[in-house]
């Protein structure tokens, strides 16, 4: 039988598993915005508002440590980070354009060389999704290939229904778990009807055909025309659920500190800076193309994905209005 | 490879035993791992790269300039121009720096096998090659002729000015050195003239030759027109590309020209495969 659960038990749920010890992260208010954070109780998630970042901070922290270097009478030495030490999580109410994206950052992280760093996290992390009732008009989910109630990388999922309350859906092993475990918080309910999920507008894309255009058009006056506003700031790129572009850097003195692994972003300027001075990407429009064509071709080319959930973030955060849904749309009428 | 960490970030750690001064701003260190079980099993191959790192200042990417068949040690040089170069320069022998790789793809030394080799370089960009003429020369008789053309901006600029010396003197080896007009001494033994010209002057014959060229993208951008008209075809022309690296690992997404990652496809590539990259580099 279809499960259930009130708003007052899912908080109870969080209450109970911050209790326990498990890191809970979900949409809570800071200020004047809602962004994923840890919770200290379950009265703090909030799930109205979309985040204004995304979640992937829950896996690929905006700055982490990854070595701590000393160097004691002479002798220098290296201690790793103790990843048994990272917490079990558990991310809930992720939103669907959120919860799809670990999906697709798995490759980067995986082939050839495992960054455990953000391997262990995504292993020790339980995601509840959430379907998606409210969204506005940057929300471009459809036209990439997700949807407001696509249940992709959610391991129990939520649907808000009528009259208040979630149905829930055990999507993976893990969720089946978690929902065992704290079974007595859930009912068992027949019928439900869920909310209605909600609705961008931007019809689906054919995404084969962006990436035909992409693979014969490197060069083209377009990007010149559509990125000559692009100021740089990469803010894109930081609020992007799937950008995973990163620095790696020393914070201490010769004597004792550590080495960092931060987020970064194609967009800047000095990203592809050569110490000789010469820089590949000289110029804004052949930033923005590279993220572009990361996004829609290169991620594709090696890994069969699209970088992108369609969730509006970049073209919200954007000081200068470029959209990236709109150019998208552009290029597959070319 | 070496044993596996898992910890991918994590550099082994090595010590300075040797710090040789190539030009004034140019430096070579020989390094050698202090863990026992690391020195033992790190191996490479000639055109891989590592990540050195100068503890409180970062990392650096630079190739393994010495050659595998060399054993015990690794070899890396440098031009200090920033932060991490300049920290690394700072170092002495005895001191400890972290080594991570290696990485990247290789030469294709068993392809060249039983040919005529003709190594171009200019100035800075010899150890890319010198490694692979190393691994060359230590199994001589495994190749036919080998030329070297190598050129830099003035006498004091020539990297590895030792080592030149002894390929002119080895009879198996032709080697081709000059400097740009104005750069030389009155004691000057070598060419003047730029790479190419000088390429072009010597004329190596291309029949069973293949071409392993490294220098600045203005030297390459003229020397394989030469190369071209020497008969040298694009696949039988192999260069390596530099661009600003971080993880070295695939990763990080700073390294790509086009859809191809220089840190896990490169750095080596025929001339063939640079012609068909977006020129983004
Ligand atoms: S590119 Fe923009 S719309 Fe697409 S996932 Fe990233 S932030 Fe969201
Ligand atoms: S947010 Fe807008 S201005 Fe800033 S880097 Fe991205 S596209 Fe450019
Ligand atoms: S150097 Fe990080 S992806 Fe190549």
């Amino acid at each position: 039988m279809p499960k259930t659960i009130t708003e007052q038990n899912l908080q109870a749920l969080i209450d109970l598993l911050v209790k326990e010890g498990t890191r809970v992260v979900g949409p809570k208010r800071a200020d004047t915005m809602v962004l994923y954070a840890p919770l200290t109780n379950g009265a703090e998630l909030d799930l109205i508002e979309l985040p204004r970042r995304s979640a992937k901070e829950t896996f690929f922290p905006l700055c982490e440590e990854i070595l701590s270097y000393e160097k004691k009478d002479g002798k220098t030495s290296v201690t790793d980070i103790d990843l048994d030490k990272l917490p079990e999580t558990v991310l809930i109410g992720a939103r669907p354009c959120d919860s799809a994206a670990p999906g697709i950052l798995d490759a980067v992280f995986s082939w050839d060389y495992n960054d455990e760093f953000y391997l262990e996290r995504r292993k020790k992390t339980v995601i509840i999704g959430l379907a998606c009732t409210r969204g506005d008009d940057a929300c471009f989910c459809t036209a990439v290939g997700y949807a407001p109630d696509t249940k992709q990388g959610s391991d129990l999922f939520l649907a808000p229904v009528e009259g208040g309350g979630f149905s829930v859906e055990a999507v993976t092993d893990k969720g089946t778990a978690l929902l065992a475990r704290y079974g007595g918080l859930f009912q068992d309910q027949a019928a439900v009807s869920p909310l209605p999920v909600a609705t961008p507008t931007m019809a689906k894309l054919d995404l084969a055909r962006i990436k035909g255009w992409l693979d014969h058009n490197f060069e083209s006056d377009f990007w010149k025309e559509i990125a000559v506003r692009c100021v740089g700031c990469g803010a894109c790129a930081f609020i992007c659920p799937a950008c995973h572009c990163f620095d790696i850097n020393d914070e201490g003195t010769e004597a004792k500190g550590c080495r960092r692994k931060h987020w970064d972003a194609c967009g800047f300027a000095k990203f592809t800076n050569h110490a000789s001075g010469h820089n590949p990407r000289d110029v804004q429009p052949q930033r923005y193309r590279n993220r572009i064509m990361h996004k829609f071709k290169y991620y594709d080319d090696k890994f069969g994905k699209t970088l992108c959930t369609g969730c509006g973030r970049c073209i919200r955060a954007c000081p200068v209005g470029i959209d990236i849904a709109a150019l998208i749309e552009e290029i597959s009428k070319k | 490879m070496c044993i596996p960490d898992k910890n991918i970030y994590k550099p082994y750690l090595a010590t300075i035993e040797n710090i040789i001064d190539e030009t004034p701003d140019v430096r070579t260190f020989r390094l050698v791992f202090q863990d026992e079980a690391v020195r033992d099993s790190f191996s490479f191959r000639s055109g891989q790269f590592a990540e050195y790192s100068a503890f409180g200042y970062g990392e650096s990417t630079f190739c393994i300039a010495s050659s595998p068949t060399r054993k015990g040690y690794i070899e890396c040089c440098f031009r200090s121009v920033g932060r991490v170069t300049e920290a690394l320069r700072r170092l002495e022998i005895g001191d400890t720096l972290g080594v991570r790789g290696p990485y990247g793809n290789s030469f294709p030394i068993e392809a060249l096998y039983g040919r005529n080799l003709v190594f171009v370089a200019g100035g800075i960009a010899l150890p890319p090659l010198r490694t692979l003429i190393w691994n060359c020369l230590d199994q001589r008789d495994k190749f036919g002729e080998i030329t070297i053309v190598y050129g830099a901006r003035t006498e004091d600029d020539l990297v590895y000015k030792h080592e030149l010396k002894e390929w002119q003197e080895r009879s198996d080896v032709n080697l081709v050195k000059t400097v740009d007009p104005g750069g030389n001494s009155d004691t000057w033994d070598g060419r003047v003239g730029f790479v190419p010209t000088i390429l072009e002057e010597a004329a190596p014959k291309s029949d069973n030759c293949v071409a392993l060229v490294c220098g600045p993208p203005i030297m390459i951008k003229f020397t394989l027109p030469v190369l071209e008209k020497l008969g040298f075809s694009d696949e039988n022309i192999i260069t390596t590309l530099e661009n600003r690296m971080k993880c070295g690992l695939g990763k990080c997404g700073r390294c790509n020209v086009g859809n191809v990652y220089v840190c896990k496809d490169g750095p080596v590539f025929t001339a063939k495969q640079v012609k068909e990259m977006p020129q983004e580099f």
